[in-house]
């Protein structure tokens, strides 16, 4: 043992409690709703069959149903018919626990619709961020003009205003547009992050002066230079933006609750979660933890895909 | 290819004057070296005229026309960086295309993928395309054509800036210590490529640097600037041989030339350490005047040498030795250059004795203008014993 080892420990008891609620969600998705009430079964439950009650009760065989079915139980009573009947219906709606939350987290809910509007809301916001960002981070950094140290200023002033303090503002200008319950709503009010304009503003300040000159020398415009120099080189830095605000604006709950309201098929992702917080009859955890797994997988794939930048854009920026 | 022409141009940066008044005359197809110590304003001065910075009065005039106003793209010049400033997310073939196509394609043909599809494009890729070989071919970097910067080494790199700086045919190239991050032997090469390359252009170059030996060795004509002043501006031979001014003649030379203190007697006679010289220096009163001698004016004598002193330290560069002497009554020491055949005779503390010719002696006054009207009268009999 190095004399390190309470470093360490310090580490697994952070990473514990980190990954803990994760375990749970995972677990969850896998279980019976039987196995997460008695909390038992280890990480994958025992998946024994199980008997989708809501299924069976669709199923339920009315009078026209035992009538139809007289054929194929020739001189049996309609008692024993639908015993039968309920029997094969039962039949059919048992499966694996996991097979059952899934399938749930699918079919109970458009999660696809959700999934795409994911998509759609955080692509938009980042591409837009972009594209006001990098222009202005490129004048703050590189361009001589009166009032640019108050102009910087202003937006590191900014970067101090929490969103849910404007949240109320923003939304009844949202509401007198008529825009709430759109995409707009979801998009337009991150479409300018002062973050990024911060943290692209910084990287800049390291690319050297003779770059941009030489860009000029060779006949480049300034915006020419921001598209064609000053992005690419930024790539690393651009990436590192880009996890903050898509990892940000994919998990965020709090304002697509607040503009969407109603119309499901604008809802993100984590507005979908809401589909199976059972009200009287007790919450369905089990498709809940699905669905919550199925939202967070292409963030994690995401972060695989991308794991060394993730690495160098948090050093590079250093905070948030 | 033409001329340009540099009138008094003036730049202040807040309370400093970086340029105080500079003029040139640069003309057509010459290589001229703007050489001076850091901070001299070399470089502001060749920024302006590139038109990446402006000037705070003054004008400059590219082939006879004034480009007050003018974009740097718009003065058809191009500039070698210190850094090499070469895109690193484009291969060589693209860092040396970029110049081209941002002159000679449409905005629409720049798209990044539309691009090549658009009307015209096949052929004016084809023709970039030939520029862009005859110009690597040139150079010798044909066979790094496909690499990105990043993949290069210093020298490689500095050859690929040199590419996408004549791909285009300026009217001039403006070269900012290209060589300043190359090590010392690749420096030798470069130099005498740079110079080649020039006299195969038969272009006007501008070439800043702190270096004087870079200057000596390639420019047609050197201007040696200090604190924001154009000291001289002449030949490499005119500059090292006939210094306008004391700090010129500091600046050029390497080792460092010899200033010793003279006196001036009223007659006009001039001392050194109690001892006339056959020099006259006539209607400038007395004084304390400065005398320069090269390390290669002075040579070894006997006895009755006029400076005396011993060997302090000595560098051996295999074909010369350059060593320093003390001399008594002077306050530091004085660089000789020798011979190796003296070698023996110059160990270190060895007493030596050094003469000079007076022709090869240069004056300064006290206000470190060179004082030039001077004469030289022989010695009678009676004055040597």
């Amino acid at each position: 043992m190095t004399r390190d080892w309470w470093k360490h420990l310090i580490l697994i008891l952070g990473v514990i409690v980190v990954i803990a609620p994760f375990y749970m969600m995972v677990s969850y998705s896998f279980k019976s709703p039987g196995e997460i009430d008695r909390g038992e079964g280890g990480f994958f439950g025992r998946q024994e069959m199980m008997v989708d009650e809501r299924c069976v009760k669709l199923r339920d065989p009315s009078r026209d149903d035992i009538a139809a079915a007289m054929d194929r139980f020739p001189g049996q009573t309609d008692a024993a018919i639908r015993t039968a009947l309920v029997a094969e219906a039962e039949a059919d709606c048992s499966m694996r626990p996991v097979v059952f939350n899934y399938s749930k987290a699918f079919t109970e809910a458009p999660l696809l619709r959700y999934l795409l509007n994911g998509v759609i809301v955080t692509a938009s916001i980042f591409l837009i961020q972009v594209v006001v960002a990098l222009p202005a981070a490129y004048a703050l950094a590189k361009l001589k003009f009166w009032g640019r140290e108050t102009v910087f200023g202003l937006v590191l002033f900014c970067l101090l205003i929490p969103v849910h303090a404007i949240a109320l503002p923003l939304y009844i200008m949202l509401t007198k547009l008529g825009l709430t319950n759109s995409y707009a709503a979801l998009v337009v009010p991150w479409t300018i992050s002062v973050f990024g304009i911060f943290l692209m503003r910084q990287f800049f300040m390291t690319v050297p002066d003779d770059l941009i000159d030489a860009a000029r020398m060779d006949g480049m415009s300034e915006l020419a230079i921001v598209w064609r120099v000053m992005l690419p080189t930024a790539v690393p830095a651009l990436m590192a933006f880009a996890i903050f605000s898509v990892v940000a604006h994919w998990n965020d709950y709090f304002w697509p609750r607040i503009v969407i309201s109603g119309n499901r098929d604008l809802f993100t992702p984590p507005l979908g979660l809401r589909e199976f917080k059972g009200d009287a009859d007790g919450s369905f955890f089990g498709p809940m933890m699905a669905t919550a797994t199925v939202i967070v997988t292409p963030l994690i794939v995401a972060f695989l895909i991308a794991q060394k930048r993730f690495i160098e854009g948090i050093t590079l920026s250093g905070m948030k | 290819m033409a001329g340009l022409k540099i009138e008094n141009i003036t730049k202040r940066f807040g309370e400093t004057d970086v340029l105080k008044g500079v003029s040139l005359d640069i003309a057509d197809g010459e290589f001229l070296s703007l050489v001076g110590p850091s901070g001299c304003g070399k470089s502001t001065l060749l920024r302006i005229i590139a038109g990446l910075e402006e000037q705070s009065s003054g004008e400059i005039y590219i082939g006879g026309a004034p480009v007050a106003g003018r974009r740097a793209a718009d003065r058809n010049l191009s500039m070698v960086f210190q850094s090499y400033a070469l895109y690193p997310h484009l291969s060589v073939a693209e860092n040396i295309a970029v110049p081209l196509k941002m002159r000679r394609l449409s905005p629409l043909q720049r798209l990044p993928v539309l691009g090549r599809f658009m009307p015209g494009m096949r052929h004016q890729a084809a023709e970039i395309g030939t520029e862009i070989t005859h110009a690597a071919k040139m150079l010798e970097i044909a066979h790094l054509l496909d690499r990105k910067p990043g993949q290069l080494s210093g020298g490689q790199r500095q050859r690929v800036a040199l590419g996408r700086a004549l791909v285009r045919d300026p009217t001039a190239f403006l070269l900012d210590e290209p060589l300043s991050n190359l090590d010392a032997k690749l420096r030798v090469q470069t130099r005498a490529e740079i110079a080649q390359l020039h006299r195969r252009l038969e272009a006007t170059f501008i070439y800043v640097t702190h270096d004087q030996v870079e200057a000596m060795t390639m420019s047609d004509r050197i201007a040696v600037m200090m604190g924001g002043r154009i000291l001289q501006c002449a030949a490499p031979d005119v500059v090292y041989d006939d210094p306008d001014t004391i700090e010129v003649a500091e600046f050029i030379g390497s080792p460092k030339i010899n200033i010793v203190p003279v006196e001036v007697a009223e007659t006009g006679e001039i001392c050194l350490l109690d001892r006339k010289l056959d020099l006259l220096a006539q209607g400038r009163g007395k004084g304390v005047m400065s005398l320069g001698l090269r390390p290669e004016a002075l040579r070894l004598a006997g006895e009755d040498a006029p400076i005396k002193g011993h060997v302090v330290h000595s560098e051996n560069l295999g074909a010369e030795l350059f060593v320093q002497i003390d001399a008594a009554g002077l306050g530091h020491p004085l660089t000789f250059r020798a011979a190796p055949r003296d070698r023996q005779a110059l160990a270190l503390g060895a007493p030596v004795g050094l003469a000079f010719d007076a022709a090869q002696a240069l004056l300064f006054g006290a206000d470190g203008l060179r004082v030039r009207d001077v004469r030289h009268h022989l010695p009678t009999q009676a004055e040597v014993a």
